[in-house]
């Protein structure tokens, strides 16, 4: 056995930058499992996740919240959603497992992306500039998911508030994500 | 170039990668026979140089991974339409 202790780190190591209008902060709480649907399961999967945590599978580029609001589910592929919640300790997927009591396949991601959150009253402003899908607040409601790709970046983005956007790229592209926000924010502001 | 994605919506072109004709869905399933080298041939290497509306396989590899089949216009651009590859592949009892 060896004397070491492996202690996680998130992607980012907990940036945060405050701008006149505009917060840009590493997510650091939550967690992200993919929930993978067998062939012809999707009704099956979806009302066990209902009896165990109100959950309903959502539409194609939108999000469903459990009752106790702690899950959120995002649909960005057919046949899969992805599950973002609220968790700390080491075995999100376990834990979302026993808690989902579904038969699908899991599998831990959290690990693998940096998630940033942009938020304030510029958020929009400062997204608009890099993000080449269209973040109207009519067109995409708070709940809304999308993949898309921002500085040549695969980024995931999600409005989690009226103002606040939660933007997922791997965990490798964090900085260069980071940096690419930093310098929209400078040409906003 | 817009592509309409069926499940996303309006996407960039950016987001995708090209592959070529949707004849590649179609390869030959007779490899044991002895016809099958002629057949192969014209799978790997005969293709039509269409001027007009072209099927074409794209691959959104910066969106959900999807492979659709857009059928394009390779004189104006202009798409006319866009399927999931998976349902003309099924259409034409290929795939399971």
């Amino acid at each position: 056995m060896s004397d070491y202790i492996l202690e996680k780190e998130s992607a980012l190591e907990g940036a945060e930058h405050e701008f006149n209008g505009v917060n840009v902060s590493e997510v650091t709480d939550k967690s992200l499992v993919m929930v993978a649907i067998p062939r012809g399961t999707l009704a099956d999967v979806e009302s066990a996740i209902k009896k165990s945590c109100g959950l309903s599978i959502p539409k194609m580029e939108q999000s469903t919240e459990s009752s106790d609001s702690s899950i959120t589910l995002w649909r960005l592929q057919n046949s899969q959603v992805l599950a973002y919640f609220s968790y700390d300790g080491d075995d999100s997927e376990s834990y979302l497992k026993s808690k989902f009591n579904a038969s699908a396949y899991f599998t831990d991601q959290s690990d693998t992306w940096a998630m940033i959150r942009v938020n304030g009253p510029k958020s929009r402003e400062v997204l608009e500039r890099i993000c080449p899908i269209n973040i109207d607040p009519e067109v995409f409601p708070v709940g809304s998911v999308s993949r898309t790709v921002m500085e040549h970046i695969g980024t995931i983005i999600f409005r989690d508030g009226d103002d606040s956007y939660v933007l997922l790229t791997m965990r490798s592209f964090g900085r260069s994500m980071l940096h690419a926000i930093e310098v929209s924010v400078k040409n906003v502001l | 170039m817009i592509i309409n994605h069926p499940l996303l919506g309006p996407r960039d072109s950016e987001e995708f990668v090209y592959l070529g004709s949707t004849d590649l869905i179609d390869r030959p399933t007779n490899w044991e026979e002895d016809a099958s080298s002629e057949d192969f041939y014209q799978y790997q290497y005969i293709r039509d140089n269409i001027a007009g509306n072209h099927r074409e396989l794209w691959y959104h590899e910066q969106g959900d991974q999807s492979w659709l089949v857009v059928t394009r216009n390779t004189i104006t651009h202009e798409i006319t339409n866009v399927e999931l590859a998976q349902d003309v592949s099924r259409a034409m009892g290929r795939g399971k």
